[in-house]
């Protein structure tokens, strides 16, 4: 079974994807962390999941770039947090795929996909706002909003959480008419 | 305690009027904490904590307070969570500072309407 998480900033979506992770019951619980811990704000960041999901059980996988080459235990559920950051570093890092980032991201799923008896994957809408961007930032808006509908095609349910509050957008494996490739 | 949620210019302010009639409202931007805490109906909440960070005040426990002193207040907030990650540290810290007050004031609500194009979508109700 495969959810997507997505949301805006501050939304909730973490505490949603770990309750989803502890509704699963009994199996290796394993955390693929996407930040990169380069100043004190993100180490903040880092801190406060690492709180948040602390006596959880999760094991916890540190993964930047190249998503394709973990490895995982059989059976284990995986929540991977978060897909805005894992774009960003494949799209900006030195050691990332930059122009193939959608293919490396998408080959990385479908190997956890293999692997996991279940996968929650937490994103983020970027996409509304008044504000415009050029250049790399719109290049990377484009690359996440294309990862983010593969996914939710991949996925059996998409959930946006919404102040805490889950808005289903798919749920269950439905066909889901509103998809892009049935249109 | 009932939100009404939405983006920017969707028409919250006119359908919460109609949604809660006879509610007198106030301007989030307007208002000391004092009024905060006695208003019936608050439009741009989120004004309010933008108001409260730029003079410095604390907003960590905004949410608990409201709750505690005022647990029947309508609120009308915009989401302001839903764009490219700031550049700007204020920003940056306003936007989550309004995501997570509003997702445990949400908590709290027993109702919460979502306002997109002028209509709205209960998404919860206790």
């Amino acid at each position: 079974m495969m959810i997507l998480v997505t949301g805006g900033s501050g939304s909730g979506k973490s505490a949603f994807a770990e309750d989803c992770v502890i509704a699963c019951g009994e199996m290796p619980r394993i955390y693929i962390a996407t930040m990169y811990p380069f100043d004190e704000e993100s180490r903040k960041r880092v801190k406060r999941h690492r709180d948040m999901r602390f006596g959880k059980g999760f094991e916890t996988v540190e993964c930047y770039t190249g998503l394709s080459g973990v490895k995982v235990p059989e059976g284990c559920i995986v929540l991977l947090e978060c897909m805005s950051n894992l774009v960003a570093n494949e799209f900006f890092r030195e050691d990332g795929t930059h122009e193939n980032t959608e293919v490396e991201i998408l080959k990385g799923i479908r190997n956890l996909k293999t692997q996991a008896e279940n996968l929650i994957v937490v994103t983020n809408e970027i996409f509304s706002e008044a504000a415009s961007y050029e250049g790399e930032t719109e290049a990377y808006q484009k690359v996440l909003g294309k990862v983010n509908q593969r996914l939710g095609i991949m996925a059996d349910s998409v959930v946006e959480v919404v102040y805490g509050i889950p808005v289903y957008h798919k749920k269950g494996g439905d066909f889901h008419e509103k998809s892009v490739e049935q249109l | 305690m009932e939100m009404v949620i939405g983006g920017a210019f969707q028409g919250k302010a006119a359908f919460a009027e109609k949604m809660y009639p006879g509610i007198s409202w106030v301007k989030g931007n307007e208002i000391s904490r004092e009024e905060l805490f006695s208003a019936r109906g608050v439009v741009g909440f989120h004004e309010f904590i933008k108001k409260e960070m730029e003079q410095g005040s604390s907003v960590e426990a905004l949410a608990e307070e409201l709750i505690r002193k005022n647990p029947e207040v309508i609120l009308v907030s915009d989401e302001v969570g839903y764009g490219v990650v700031p550049v700007d540290a204020f920003q940056r810290a306003y936007r989550e500072v309004v995501g997570r007050t509003c997702t445990k004031l949400a908590s709290f609500s027993r109702k919460v309407t979502r306002v997109v194009c002028g209509i709205g979508t209960v998404i919860k109700h206790d």
